[in-house]
């Protein structure tokens, strides 16, 4: 059963060190697009610890009740995280495009004007 | 026939429209004071409405003196000024003896003064301008005696006020005048202080205490007819308070009754028009102040110290001016402290407890210093506008009208029976000596008031005989003596106190400073336009009859008014009930007891007739050899022609120990009002400065702080944990 | 260790190294492809996790939907390639790193030792099942359902509006 112990920690680290490596990227990085592939990161990484937590802690109080409709809320909010990260990339990276068309340049650094 | 009350509007209204008719069509009527023809028409209309509200006024005295006190009609509301929840003041009037007097005063002298302006002014090419001014210092002064509060008597009190300026600075151009202006209304401003602590100190207690008065049912807090009643039912209890809110009222009227401490722009308003000195300067105006301490009598009756402190300075006043009076050679400078003079024996009437004596002085000397001063400018006209008295000198044979005139007036003033002023003087010289009101201590002050104002009658009388045989008697012309070509400058503004003689000598240098650079001064004078020189060969002529018409009228006036006045008490009865006297009248009957009342006749006329036989021997043969140049002058001729050094140290004392403060205010405010507020700024800015490079405007740097804070916050979050013993 | 934990740590070994790839690496198709194989192993991670159609969803959606897109843009801009945009080292480097540090420390610290002794429950039958995920999606969550779908409608239009150069 040692072994079983460690998994639950380990899932959440993985997660967790995802989302500090998408954090630090978004802040190194000048590229918008490398940065937006890091905010995927961090989304994917959030997803990882929900679906840890709805495998191994899915609602301590019923832990003997074998169907498993209960225990759903963990997965559903996963395909919303998905659906919204679909969507929040197609406008993002429209948003980039144009962008780039109005100004031939995509670093984020110098996109310092409220204006286009 | 009866008028109706409410006709007391268009006594009010008339010169208002007067005024403004002047004012908008005025300039161009009159082609800019070319157009003689429009000139007429715009003399007649400042006339017109003037003397239509006097004949108003006439009807409904008339039919007031028929009615008894009770039948008098309540005040006239127009509409609410300001209403408020706990107060409410309305514009209203009142009509009772005390303000329909004012006002016959007002418009009987004013129309008169109007008809003589309309003579004296006519080679003036602001023509329009004088009569706005005109016509509305006598809607002012309506308002200012007509008004049933006391802030509707503040408005007038601050509008006859701001005429007053605007017509002693009528001639602008000349800095002298402008200077005297500005003395006259900032001097005045110190009166108003006076007034306004006195009101307000008043209502404030008042109200403060309605519970014991109760609160009156319409809530005209500052109405006449609504606090003077309460206030004898609080102030009794309170004579500090009383004392404290007439003294307040009277250093209103101080200001602007040119008493002692404030009387020092008075004689330098004497730098506007001639008509202007007579009806606001002597006899309308200034006034004011005495007319103020009748009104609100009642205040003044429950402090027998206040009493007191307005006879003291009533009869100091007096004594004072008088003194100064004969140190003065220009015409209008001595008919100005005589003024003043005349003021204070006012005061000393009203100090005693005998009101309606002050009112009545202000009638007979509204009558004959009106007189005086038209006269002196009949003489000024005529004379080139020279108003040293030394170069006059046997005018009577030239001006024959003008002297007899004012021959009356000078008898008047003097107190000579059974001209007007006779009897004015007696009732106030029987009052003060006769009285046990103004007492402070064991001091009988009002006594003491009425033996000064016997030896000021002396001195009246002296120093309106020295003025009378130096311009209309003697045997000299001394016009004829002069130079050809002699500079006069200075003796057209006569500025007789030694500062401003200094200012006016050097024709460039403004000692104090008032509003004009040097530069400025001297351009000023180069456009001193009102400049006519005097030459031996010389004739004065007779005025327009304009001019003598109001001189004979205001004559038969000092001779009849008092007789008629006087006559069974008749002003006495007139003004007195009215309701509220808290002296009895025994207190002030002008009967003093034992030996003072059997010989006060006697005394009064001889002090009028010992004064006039001094002069007529010091003055028969015209200008004494010592009077001649300053340099010949007796030290004491010439102190009282310094007024004694008090205008010149006040000044001084006022104008530098007001620019010290001044400077102090500046660098409290400059370094530490304003240090406190950039400091303020200086801060912020430097706040903003720090925190500028955090906004770069760089996404990144925003995530790395959104990283500080996340972790700041993870880490809070960790802290609580761990404090409740690391269980989540 | 069991050959549940060595599977679990050599899917989590990739996990993370892809992921610093997907920093570290200046060109960014190289960054893209790292990605790509840290959303392969996620997809693998959740299989492992019972999560079957989520797997599954994970590839489709992410690395066979999203990273095109994200190729495809990369190939659009050229911001590909040596030259295009040079990433200068800088203060932020350092900052970001240490406070990554940070926060990985604080989380993690808070995260481990809790877990360590808990046990976990047991697998449930047919908990990542097309059919009961089906179920709940359309029953107990169909109102966020179908606000998701208006969502990614309104994604769908926003990305033409600001893609198309006139419209």
């Amino acid at each position: 059963m040692e072994g079983s112990n460690l998994l639950l920690p380990g899932y959440l680290s993985v997660g967790l060190f995802m989302f500090i490596v998408g954090v630090v990227g978004v802040i190194v990085r000048r590229n918008p697009i490398v940065i937006f592939m890091c905010i995927e990161l961090m989304l994917n990484a959030v997803n990882l610890t929900f679906l840890t937590f709805a495998r191994f802690r899915p609602s301590p109080a019923l832990h003997d009740v074998a169907d498993p409709q209960i225990y759903m809320s963990g997965q559903m909010m996963v395909v919303f995280v998905m659906a919204v990260a679909a969507a929040e990339v197609a406008v993002g990276l429209g948003i980039i495009m144009a962008i780039f068309r109005l100004r031939q340049n995509v670093d984020v650094d110098e996109m310092n004007l409220l204006r286009g | 026939m009866d008028l109706p009350w409410t006709l007391i509007w268009a006594v009010l209204a008339l010169p208002l429209v007067g005024s403004i008719i002047q004012a908008v069509m005025g300039g161009r009527i009159t082609r800019n004071g070319t157009d003689e023809a429009g000139k007429r028409l715009m003399g007649f209309l400042a006339v017109f409405f003037v003397a239509v509200p006097f004949v108003i006024a006439a009807l409904l005295t008339l039919r007031l003196t028929n009615l008894s006190p009770a039948d008098y009609p309540e005040p006239l509301e127009a509409f609410d000024w300001i209403a408020l929840k706990s107060m409410r003041i309305p514009f209203e009037l009142v009509i009772d003896p005390l303000s329909m007097t004012m006002t016959l005063i007002i418009t009987g002298i004013g129309a008169l003064i109007h008809l003589y302006a309309t003579g004296y002014m006519a080679k003036e090419k602001d023509y329009a301008r004088f009569f706005t001014y005109l016509n509305l210092f006598i809607a002012m002064m309506l308002i200012l005696v007509l008004g049933n509060n006391l802030l509707m008597m503040f408005i007038g009190w601050e509008g006859v006020g701001l005429c007053s300026y605007l017509l002693i600075g009528f001639w602008y151009k000349d800095v002298a005048n402008a200077k005297a202006a500005n003395k006259a209304f900032i001097v005045n401003r110190i009166g108003d202080w006076g007034f306004c602590l006195g009101m307000f100190t008043l209502v404030a207690f008042l109200m403060a205490n309605a519970g014991q008065a109760g609160i009156p049912a319409d809530l005209r807090w500052f109405s006449y007819d609504v606090f003077l009643p309460n206030c004898v039912v609080l102030l009794q209890q309170n004579p500090g308070v009383a004392t404290a809110i007439a003294i307040f009222f009277f250093i209103g009227a101080m200001g602007k009754s040119a008493q002692f401490p404030l009387y020092f722009w008075l004689p330098d308003a004497m730098a506007g028009p001639t008509p202007v000195s007579a009806l606001i300067h002597a006899a309308t105006m200034v006034t004011a102040g005495v007319f103020m301490l009748n009104r609100l009598h009642v205040l003044f009756e429950l402090s027998p110290v206040a009493m007191a402190i307005v006879a003291g300075i009533g009869a100091f006043t007096a004594l004072f001016a008088a003194l100064i009076a004969f140190g003065q050679t220009d015409i209008k400078k001595v008919l100005a402290y005589s003024t003043v003079s005349q003021l204070g024996f006012m005061f000393i009437a009203c100090g005693v407890g005998a009101f309606w004596v002050g009112i009545f002085h202000v009638i007979t000397h509204a009558f004959f210093k009106a007189l005086l001063f038209l006269g002196s400018g009949a003489v000024i006209a005529s004379m080139n506008h020279e108003q040293d008295m030394r170069r006059y000198g046997n005018l009577g044979k030239y001006i024959k009208v003008t002297a007899f005139t004012m021959v009356i007036g000078w008898l008047a003033i003097s107190g000579l029976p059974p001209l007007s002023g006779f009897f004015s003087k007696e009732a106030i010289l029987g009052g003060a000596l006769g009285n046990q009101v103004a007492v402070i201590g064991d001091v009988p002050v009002g006594v003491i008031a009425g033996w000064i104002a016997l030896a000021v009658a002396l001195l009246t009388a002296g120093y309106m005989t020295r003025l009378t045989f130096l311009t209309f008697f003697g045997t000299k012309e001394q016009w004829r003596l002069l130079p050809a070509h002699e500079d006069h400058h200075e003796a057209h503004h006569a500025e007789d106190n030694s500062h401003d003689h200094a200012v006016h000598g050097d024709h460039g240098e403004d000692v104090h400073g008032f509003f004009f650079s040097d530069k400025e001064m001297a351009t000023r004078h180069a456009e001193h336009e009102h400049h006519h020189d005097l030459t031996p060969d010389h004739t004065p002529k007779e005025v327009y009859p304009s001019m003598w018409i109001p001189l004979v009228v205001l004559a038969v006036l000092s001779v009849a008014g008092g007789i008629l006045l006087n006559n069974n008490h008749l002003l006495q009865h007139w003004l007195y009930p009215h309701g509220l006297t808290l002296i009895p009248h025994e207190a002030v009957d002008g009967h003093p007891k034992g030996w003072v009342g059997q010989y006060l006749l006697l005394m009064g006329i001889g002090a009028g007739v010992l004064g006039m036989v001094w002069g007529y021997f010091v003055y028969r043969n015209g200008l004494p050899k010592d009077e001649k140049d300053e340099d010949s002058w007796k030290p004491w001729r010439r102190s009282a022609n310094a007024q004694f050094g008090y205008d010149s140290t006040i000044m001084d004392a006022g104008v530098t120990g007001g620019g010290m403060l001044a400077n102090l205010a500046w660098w409290f405010d400059s370094k530490i009002v304003d240090g406190l507020v950039n400091g303020i700024a200086g801060f912020t800015g430097g706040l903003g400065r720090l925190f500028k490079a955090s906004q770069s405007g760089y996404a990144r740097s925003y995530a790395l702080m959104m990283l500080f804070g996340g972790l700041a916050i993870v880490l809070y979050f960790v802290y609580v944990a761990n404090s409740l013993g690391g269980k989540v | 260790m069991n050959t549940e934990m060595m599977f679990f740590g050599a899917l989590a070994g990739m996990a993370m190294i892809s992921a610093i790839g997907v920093v570290a690496f200046r060109d960014a198709i190289r960054s893209a492809l790292c990605l790509v194989v840290n959303f392969f192993t996620l997809a693998f991670l959740y299989f492992t996790l019972n999560a079957e159609l989520l797997g599954i969803t994970q590839i489709v959606v992410y690395t066979g939907a999203i990273m095109v897109l994200f190729l495809f843009v990369i190939m659009l801009l050229k911001v590909s390639g040596p030259g295009s945009l040079q990433e200068k080292p800088e203060i932020k480097w350092f900052l970001g790193g240490l406070c990554g540090l940070g926060l990985f420390g604080a989380i993690a610290s808070q995260i481990m030792f809790p877990f360590l002794k808990s046990e976990n429950a047991p697998p449930v039958e047919g908990w990542g099942s097309p059919m009961n995920i089906g179920k709940a999606l359309f029953t107990q969550y169909a109102w966020p359902f179908e606000m998701a779908s208006i969502l990614l409608l309104i994604g769908i239009v926003g990305s033409i509006l600001l893609a198309k150069r006139r419209i």
